[in-house]
């Protein structure tokens, strides 16, 4: 054996990660960042932290995603424009999977084809609500495309509008989001 | 995301997010998150697991009861590849669980 082989045996194979435990792609900020400059960002502060004064099995829930998903009725968000689409979805909390669908390009959604739920755990939230463990759901639910090259924009637009929406329109007590 | 959910949570309505990707909400400095070491697109498990989906849901709803400071990620120590076990299971037999 030679000493290169020798030396490589010693060498502990990486570990896996989806044995591990481990985030499945480290370092994701920097990756992206380098593939879109400028598309990732950092914040400096944290948000003071808003409290639930109800208990869950009281709390309307409402559900908010980048993964693209929409009524088939709506028209989809542009996945081709180079700086993204700074626009969102209303989609009905009575939705089932087979009337939405997902339109985006930046994350596989296979699975989610399949089954919604894997991104979109409406039909979840639809049984916690039916069974009481939750208080209810917001008539709509919120949906947009996780791609935007402008991220000023993007927080006076997107964010701010359906940020309006979840505490105005809807009421909603507790929000879940689920960043495809 | 990250955006959103501060600005949600700015409004006074209570947040809480499923990542895949640590270090993105560690960076956006996100109030609340679940931390899921999954795949990107499935952040509440495997098509058809109804029991893991409601629970990724669950856990995630009580952060919002039990974190006590703006930055807090949990996590559900639930490894992917046994996820994919259960995952397969289920599609062999075409079952819902």
């Amino acid at each position: 054996m030679t000493e290169a082989v020798k030396s490589l045996r010693q060498t502990p194979l990486p570990q896996d990660p989806r044995e591990t435990g481990q985030q499945l792609r480290p370092g994701l900020w920097e990756t992206v960042n380098q593939r879109y400059p400028g598309s990732m960002i950092t914040k400096a502060d944290y948000v003071p932290l808003a409290r639930l004064a109800k208990p869950l099995s009281q709390a309307r829930v409402t559900l908010i995603s980048s993964c693209g998903v929409h009524a088939k009725t709506d028209p989809p968000m542009d996945v081709c424009h180079p700086f993204g689409d700074f626009t969102f979805r209303r989609v009905p909390s009575a939705a089932r999977h087979a009337d939405l669908i997902i339109h985006q390009l930046k994350y596989p959604h296979d699975d989610a084809d399949e089954d919604i739920n894997v991104i979109f755990p409406i039909e979840r939230l639809q049984e916690l609500a039916t069974e009481g463990t939750i208080g209810g759901l917001t008539r709509n639910f919120f949906s947009f495309i996780g791609y935007n090259m402008d991220s000023a924009r993007f927080e006076r637009t997107v964010a701010a509008d359906i940020a309006r929406a979840v505490s105005e329109e809807e009421h909603a007590d507790v929000a879940l989001l689920a960043p495809a | 995301m990250g955006l959103i959910q501060r600005a949600v949570e700015a409004r006074g309505v209570p947040t809480v997010s499923v990542t895949v990707a640590r270090d993105v909400t560690e960076k956006i400095k996100a109030p609340r998150a679940l931390f899921m070491p999954w795949p990107m697109g499935h952040h509440f498990g495997a098509p058809f697991h109804t029991v893991l989906q409601r629970r990724v849901v669950m856990e995630a709803l009580q952060l919002v009861q039990t974190a006590e400071t703006s930055g807090t990620i949990a996590t559900l120590p639930v490894k992917w590849a046994e996820v994919r076990r259960e995952a397969k299971f289920l599609t062999e037999q075409g079952k819902r669980l």
